[in-house]
């Protein structure tokens, strides 16, 4: 446990290190939050809600900062080590490169749990956002939402030849989640073929099923986002588990 | 007799289509010097990752410290120090950090804070990886690789990158470290390195062992293989290797002009 919890120190600090994943986990999201906050402000979503604006961007942005730790951050780690052979290193030590990787997931986990705190304080600090929600509905939502991003990432990883292609898997995921999902715009502003298309990604039942934790919903009334959001979990960690065995380590 | 640490029998391994390792034995005792030597492709860092547990043979058997290294590979780490030949490090990551991150994987961690210093690297411990020129890793590598007190240490390539002088001082600490019994497998293309630290050579050529044995053996083993004219019985190590070596040709002019 100590050697774990040195190694998670070390990637701690050199996460804080890179400028991408500091800045887009830590202060992208809330940069978004008074972005939007200025041009729509903080009125109903439409009129007679009870709902804000805000109110519902700040969970949606809380899955921009998953899909940033979990389809960026932490595959491009997993994919860089490996091509630089420093899992290889690790694995010539008593560690081995289980620890290391361990670690990674650990120390996304978090900087994914620290962007959203920042956010929902900024939420709450500059438009008094309503939280509505129990605290375990909203804790079971950002761990499966989350655990679903992490599996994707580590998915593209086990698929990618190289750093070249996962880059390329990642980032072509990401954006096309992000704008489409509904975690960067309302997806009520979506025309319907793009309404369709959001319906098959998995960041779109990560915005909604968060929304709805955050609004005060029961998690019973989200069974299909629970559903769907498990079985990418489950589906994508073991499809990446068995590309992973496959691979050439040395 | 001291009981062999590392005991290779009849060692196989196979990339794809690509027989790498053939039927390969050797053995290494406390305190003995093996370099591995040959061609590049010859299978020297193949056979090495197999000893240090990376890689698993097709066929053939290994004991380190009498145990299958890559069934036991974290029993086996205990006791055995690598240095590989590609591997790098994070690169942001800064000097004694990663000297403070690997003693911690051990009990009794060796002080990394003198080796940095007998390594020359005292000034640069607050300095991140990639800063540091292609001899400074090299250097700061050979201390990770001491880090846990090894009985084994594997070197593959000790020395590419360093510049002369440093090349002779670290010829004298691992003179040092073998005196205290560490047995220490290096793969090297440097001869002279290997003429003044090996007891023992592993000489293979596509994969195939061609040799084992002592310096001396080696010496009647190439006089058997050359003619009496080409023979030289003062020849160095080099000499002698490029006696038997096989022949590549160099660039000629036709190709360039």
């Amino acid at each position: 446990m100590k050697r774990f919890m040195m190694i998670c120190n070390m990637e701690l600090r050199l996460y804080t290190r890179d400028f991408f994943g500091f800045f887009f986990t830590l202060v992208f999201p809330v940069l978004m939050l008074l972005l939007f906050g200025s041009i729509f402000g903080n009125t109903p979503i439409y009129e007679g809600s009870d709902l804000n604006m805000i109110d519902v961007s700040v969970p949606a942005y809380a899955v921009m900062v998953m899909g940033v730790t979990g389809l960026i951050s932490l595959p491009l780690i997993l994919a860089g080590y490996k091509e630089r052979k420093i899992y290889k290193r690790f694995d010539a030590t008593l560690v081995g490169k289980k620890s290391i990787m361990a670690a990674q997931v650990f120390v996304n986990l978090i900087m994914t749990l620290m962007g959203i705190s920042i956010l929902l304080a900024a939420g709450k600090m500059i438009y008094n956002i309503q939280i509505k929600g129990s605290i375990l509905s909203i804790c079971l939502s950002i761990l499966l939402s989350t655990a679903a991003m992490f599996s994707i990432g580590f998915l593209f990883t086990a698929i990618g030849h190289d750093l070249k292609s996962t880059t390329l898997l990642c980032y072509l995921f990401y954006f096309i989640m992000l704008f489409l999902s509904g975690a960067t715009m309302p997806d009520m502003m979506f025309p319907d073929t793009i309404k369709k298309i959001s319906a098959f990604l998995p960041m779109t039942h990560a915005v909604d099923l968060m929304q709805g934790a955050f609004a005060g919903d029961s998690l019973s009334l989200h069974g299909k986002e629970l559903l769907i959001l498990s079985l990418v979990t489950i589906v994508c960690t073991a499809a990446g588990a068995a590309f992973y065995r496959k691979k050439d380590w040395t | 007799m001291a009981q062999a640490i590392v005991q290779v029998e009849h060692l196989n391994l196979t990339y794809k289509h690509l027989h790498a390792v053939q039927d390969v034995s050797f053995s290494v005792k406390p305190g003995e010097i093996l370099a591995i030597i040959g061609q590049n492709g010859s299978g020297k860092t193949s056979t090495v990752e197999c000893v240090e547990g990376l890689r698993k043979p097709d066929s053939g058997s290994i004991q380190v410290f009498g145990k299958d290294p890559w069934q036991r590979r974290s029993e086996v780490y205990k006791e055995m120090g690598v240095q590989l030949q590609e591997a790098q490090y994070p690169s942001k990551i800064r000097v004694e950090e990663q000297c403070k991150l690997f003693a911690s994987f051990y009990e009794r961690p060796a002080d990394w804070s003198l080796l940095l210093t007998q390594m020359g690297l005292d000034e640069k411990r607050k300095r991140p990886l990639h800063k540091l020129s292609g001899g400074e890793k090299q250097r700061l590598s050979i201390i990770l690789s001491l880090m846990g007190r090894p009985k084994l240490l594997i070197l593959d390539e000790l020395t590419t990158g360093l510049d002369p002088e440093v090349r002779q001082n670290m010829w004298m600490s691992f003179e040092t470290i073998r005196k205290s019994g560490v047995a220490i497998i290096m793969v090297s293309h440097y001869l002279d390195e290997v003429e003044t630290l090996a007891d023992k050579i592993l000489y293979l050529e596509k994969g195939r062992q061609q040799f084992f044995g002592t310096q001396q053996a080696f010496r009647a083993y190439v006089k058997g293989r050359v003619s009496p004219k080409e023979w030289d019985e003062n020849s160095s190590l080099e000499k002698l290797y490029l006696m038997i070596a096989p022949k590549t040709t160099g660039l000629t002019m036709e190709g360039i002009l």
